[in-house]
């Protein structure tokens, strides 16, 4: 019964779940000068689940401008996305935290759910 | 002749069983926050919804897993607006709270509730240790001038961040 209980526990974790790294990324020189990118992994295992916001903020968790591929990501269930985030180099020491949401469709909402944002944080 | 060729083909079956397959791993910090639970409003009468068991609702349930201690808070917020509904006929009140439902490290996250932050609708937890961690939210929706609700479906959101320290 209680290795029932575990599988249980670990099926649900599996099912419905987001998450982000690396917790602490760095700046990176992009190929055009005055550019600086960071690279991050996105992975999501909530199958309710198909959308994810990208934010790039300051202490404040005021939005600083970036550029992405997307700025709303498709990812399916059990997808892994790896996508750089650019910023001008004058915003760096402004630049805290990179954070990912989780966007839920009008349609799916059947009931009292759960959007989940992880954020990154700039340590340097 | 027949013996030499049997050793040749003997070191050649050898260097093919030594052929090494590496799977590579990397294991860094990082936090999950999982949906353990979707909530439902109970209607326990006609100008109230609330996520109480005891008016037939259901609780939310987020769990946070983390994998470095000290590395990132937990801000779990309650609904204060319904994300759809139908037209609603005046102005709702809305309450709600969250508290730690269960821990997997009793000694390290025993205080995670009386040592959380909180305002407005927000719960903020420091993740001083490795594990998961289990939230349960409450969520109540009062309309004004005890009006009732019109027939539809109403459904909130919680929402669960995890934020890097």
């Amino acid at each position: 019964m209680k290795k029932l209980a575990v599988v249980l526990l670990l099926v649900s974790g599996l099912s419905y779940s987001h998450e982000m790294t690396p917790t602490y990324p760095k700046w990176k020189r992009a190929h055009l000068s005055g550019i600086l990118k960071a690279k991050m992994e996105l992975f999501n295992k909530r199958n309710d689940v198909e959308y994810y916001e990208i934010g790039v903020f300051n202490k404040d968790f005021e939005p600083v401008p970036f550029v992405s591929a997307y700025s709303v990501i498709k990812l399916k269930y059990l997808g892994k996305v790896v996508f750089d985030v650019f910023i001008n180099s004058t915003d760096k020491s402004r630049v805290v935290y990179i954070c990912s949401k989780s966007k839920l469709r009008k349609e799916d909402l059947r009931r009292t759910a759960v959007a989940s944002r992880i954020c990154s944080k700039f340590k340097d | 002749m027949f013996k030499s060729l049997i050793i040749i083909l003997a070191s050649i079956s050898t260097f093919a069983l030594a052929e090494n397959t590496s799977i590579n791993g990397s294991v860094q910090s990082r936090c999950i926050i999982s949906t353990d639970t979707e909530g439902t409003y109970g209607n326990p009468n006609a100008y109230t919804l609330t996520t109480a068991v005891s008016d037939g609702g259901v609780l939310a349930v987020t769990r946070f897993d983390v994998t470095l201690a000290d590395a990132y808070y937990a801000q779990i917020t309650a609904p204060n607006s319904f994300s759809t509904s139908p037209s609603l006929p005046d102005t709702v009140t809305w309450t709600g709270d969250t508290v730690v439902k269960a821990i997997s490290d009793s000694t390290g996250m025993a205080d995670y509730e009386t040592n959380k932050v909180e305002f407005d609708y927000t719960d903020k937890y420091d993740m001083t240790a490795t594990g998961s961690t289990w939230f349960k939210t409450t969520s109540a929706a009062t309309m004004g001038g005890s009006k009732a609700y019109a027939g539809g479906s109403y459904t909130s959101l919680v929402l669960a961040e995890c934020i890097a320290q």
